[in-house]
């Protein structure tokens, strides 16, 4: 049996209806959204919302088009150049899928933060900073002020503060994880997509990004991919289940791993597959 | 035995052999010519050789040994030697015995059986000339101003003399070049002027006044220089050469007195320095098989300087768009094909393709278009330093595509979307992670272009090397550069010291030399090349997952 996080059971008075969020309470609105990797399909007719403030995670087996579904919400499958989609994701009700969307300037509201760390050859500074310099901010004060917020809330500060100006290379994979995660809040998104982000780490890195990730729905709406269903139940808010493109339950945390309304869903929890 | 083959070891003596074959002729040849050409530097002993000939006649012989060689007797059958029965070769010198103003031949073989006596005087000297190749033999007398002088003043009136020279240099090459570079200027502004139909009288007047003045600094120089030289030619040197005959050699001809036989194992460390500096920073003399490199090493470096700064941006920014822009299809594939295939072009025909595009086409037209003054004589239309560095750049552009191409698909995927997740454009991407990341890359693309570069004759001697510049590309004279100039090139040295030359022997240290500076420069670049791609791996190797 899967443990859940006390913390959700307590906030059982606090439970959304996912069915019918209202406008404000909503972070993303995906709607009949498909997806298609030339002939493929990836993505069937896929429609949640994704609630403000909140944790949510995608799970299933391996394939089944969580990622995919994560790297639309920033349009990061533009960069492939055989995927076509259509339906809507809107944020702030409007689709980012519009022709006159700028890209970039989503991508600056729809933080990412990547399976592998990924930290740029630059200084630990530098990496943090990397977003604001990008969009035009090159005030010392500002930066320095930025980095040392994002760095304290992705919780490395305390461990970097005195080689800041060291190549982030050096940090060890935990570390760069973290930091990699400061470098995507320090340009204040609204929206952080963490694709997997501890596969590859160690266990007690593993336990440090999940407490940072609790810390981090009081600031920004997360969502998490992956294939961990115990992480899942310890650090979301909601979880999705998908399979073979389909989204088939979506629940709070709760809900989908106690009592799942599907048998797909209740066959993978309790391990028969995936 | 069959185990033996099975585990491998036969490949791995192979290799071993392979990799020892390579690197014993390559150290062979580095052996070869450093050894060949470092000796040019050291001072050689002079030898003087009593001989009889076969006709019973008496003769000395003064030079410095070159070589020795062993002969077939029956090569000899005219001259009649006395041989121990059986002996079938004989021993022959070959020597350098200068004073040409005595004999035409700088060299001449002796034959070892002939030389009855061999002695190293220390009297004897070596005498470095500005013109006439060395003289050997020994000092006489020294004359001050038609006085004879002990033989103490020799050096102090030697300094005095290259002084004097010195400044003669200067002001021939410096001054008396800056006017006549303005007469010309004044020449072809006239030309102009008549082209365009305004030579009016008052531009005329302006002008002559202009030449006038010129032409009155000029004939203040030429007095300068008049009385320098008479200054420079008041003493003379008395020698006695082998012949015994007397000859006088005036100091202005003398660059170096050197007691050769005299010299202790520090002197002749102090002259092989001396000797290796002067080849390095003096100019050539005696069409080119005397005399320093400089203006060769200088063409060279600011040949492949040039050429860096055009084939740079050109390469990586087509490597670029080949690599991030470009559409994958067929044409992009081609294109690659083709640049690759552009590598193993002869270099001779990017030569042909220069004089005929850059020369005569471009060249043409940039004449027709802004010299038209100086017409019919070419100013871009002929070869010169900046086509050469053009064609060379065109050579080189399919290595630093390549090597920058390389160095763009090297770089993981998750830098470029770890860059573009956090709302960079692909451009901003480009320009503040992947070329950063490429730079060693690119760097070790223009190095290699550099090297293969430094190292190429053949189409230069179609699009602007000549064997004797007279100026440097490089100058006090605005607008400093010259880019039409023609330039004189260390690979083209090379070959001309070495077959065009009218003194064959005497210039054969001379091409082991400037092959040996020649590969010297390129190793070096190499080198560089080397460190900065370990450098490189050192740097990113965390980003090689």
């Amino acid at each position: 049996m899967i443990s859940v996080n006390p913390d959700l059971i307590s906030n059982e008075q606090d439970k959304l209806d996912l069915n019918n969020l209202s406008d404000e309470q909503k972070a993303l609105d995906i709607k009949n959204l498909n997806l298609y990797y030339g002939e493929k399909q990836a993505l069937q007719n896929i429609s949640m919302a994704i609630p403000k403030g909140q944790v949510t995670a995608f799970i299933g087996p391996s394939g089944c088009g969580k990622s995919t579904l994560l790297r639309c919400i920033n349009r990061m499958n533009d960069l492939v150049d055989i995927c076509r989609i259509d339906g809507e994701i809107n944020l702030h009700g409007e689709n980012i899928y519009n022709k006159h969307v700028d890209v970039a300037m989503l991508r600056r509201k729809v933080g990412m933060v990547f399976q592998r760390p990924n930290p740029f050859p630059k200084t630990i500074y530098e990496n943090v900073v990397y977003g604001l310099r990008i969009m035009g901010e090159n005030n010392r004060r500002v930066l320095d002020e930025a980095c040392e917020r994002s760095l304290r809330s992705a919780a490395l500060w305390n461990e970097v503060k005195d080689r800041l100006h060291d190549s982030a290379l050096g940090l060890s994979g935990g570390q760069q994880q973290r930091l990699v995660i400061a470098r995507a809040i320090a340009i204040q998104p609204e929206v952080l997509l963490l694709d997997e982000p501890t596969s590859a780490l160690d266990p007690i890195s593993t336990l440090t990004i999940e407490e940072l990730i609790n810390d981090l729905k009081k600031q920004f709406t997360v969502v998490i991919v992956t294939h961990n269903m115990q992480q899942a139940a310890r650090v979301s808010d909601q979880t999705a289940f998908m399979y073979m493109g389909d989204l088939i339950e979506y629940s709070d945390t709760n809900t989908l791993f106690t009592t799942p309304s599907k048998k797909k869903t209740e066959d993978y929890i309790t391990g028969r597959y995936g | 035995m069959n185990n033996w083959f099975k585990s491998g070891s036969p490949w791995v003596w192979m290799s071993a052999a392979g990799v020892t074959l390579s690197l014993i002729s390559v150290l062979g040849l580095l052996w070869l010519i450093a050894s060949r050409g470092l000796s040019y530097f050291w001072p050689s002993e002079i030898h003087q050789f009593e001989l009889v000939d076969e006709f019973g006649k008496a003769s000395t012989v003064i030079g410095e040994v070159y070589d020795r060689e062993r002969i077939p007797v029956k090569q000899l059958n005219k001259v009649k030697l006395d041989l121990k029965p059986g002996q079938e070769t004989i021993e022959r010198l070959l020597v350098k015995t200068g004073n040409r103003e005595l004999v035409s031949l700088d060299f001449r073989w002796l034959l070892v059986p002939q030389v009855v006596k061999h002695s190293q005087p220390e009297e004897l000297v070596v005498i470095e000339r500005r013109s006439n190749g060395n003289f050997y033999g020994y000092i006489e007398e020294v004359v001050l101003d038609g006085k004879v002088v002990s033989l103490e003043q020799l050096d102090t009136l030697l300094t005095r003399v290259n002084d004097f020279q010195e400044e003669i240099r200067e002001l021939q090459k410096v001054d008396i070049g800056a006017i006549n570079y303005q007469l010309e200027r004044l020449r072809l502004k006239i030309r102009k002027h008549q082209l365009d139909g305004t030579y009016t009288a008052d531009v005329e007047q302006d002008i002559a006044s202009q030449t006038l003045a010129l032409n009155a600094e000029y004939a203040e120089l030429e007095k300068n220089l008049m009385a320098l030289r008479d200054k420079v030619a008041r003493d003379k040197l008395v020698l006695r050469a082998m012949g015994g005959e007397k000859v006088e050699i005036n100091f202005e001809t003398i660059l170096n007195v050197t007691y050769s036989n005299k010299l202790s194992f520090i002197d002749k460390i102090g002259t092989f320095f001396k000797h290796l500096l002067g080849f390095l920073f003096d100019d050539p003399r005696e069409a080119n098989t005397e005399g320093g490199v400089f203006p060769a090493i200088f063409g060279t470096v600011l040949m492949v300087l040039l050429m860096t700064v055009i084939v740079a941006p050109l390469g990586v920014v087509a490597a670029i768009y080949l690599h991030e822009y470009a559409g994958k299809n067929a044409l992009t594939k081609f294109i690659r094909i083709a640049v690759i295939n552009l590598a193993g072009v002869p270099s001779i025909v990017y030569g042909v393709f220069g004089l005929g595009f850059f020369v005569y086409m471009v060249g043409g037209s940039l004449d027709q278009l802004f010299y038209p003054e100086t017409l019919p004589s070419p100013t871009f239309g002929t070869p010169g330093v900046l086509w050469s560095a053009l064609t060379l750049a065109i050579l080189t552009l399919p290595v630093v595509i390549v090597s920058t191409e390389e160095g763009l698909a090297r770089i993981p995927a998750s830098m470029r979307h770890g860059s573009l997740a956090l709302g960079a454009t692909k451009a901003e991407t480009l320009w503040r992670i992947i070329i950063p990341i490429a730079s060693p890359a690119i760097m070790t693309g223009i190095i290699l272009a550099i090297a293969r570069a430094a190292g190429e004759v053949a189409p230069l001697m179609l699009v602007g090397v000549v064997k004797m510049a007279p100026t440097l590309p490089l100058d006090g004279n605005f607008p400093f550069l010259h880019l039409d100039r023609k330039f004189m090139h260390l690979g083209f040295h090379i070959y001309d010291v070495g077959f065009q030359s009218p003194n064959v022997e005497a210039a054969r240290p001379l091409v082991y030399a400037t092959a040996l500076l020649l590969v010297t420069i390129i190793v070096s670049l190499n080198m560089t090349a080397v460190s900065i791609r370990n450098r490189l791996r050192e740097k990113y190797r965390a980003l090689e997952h």
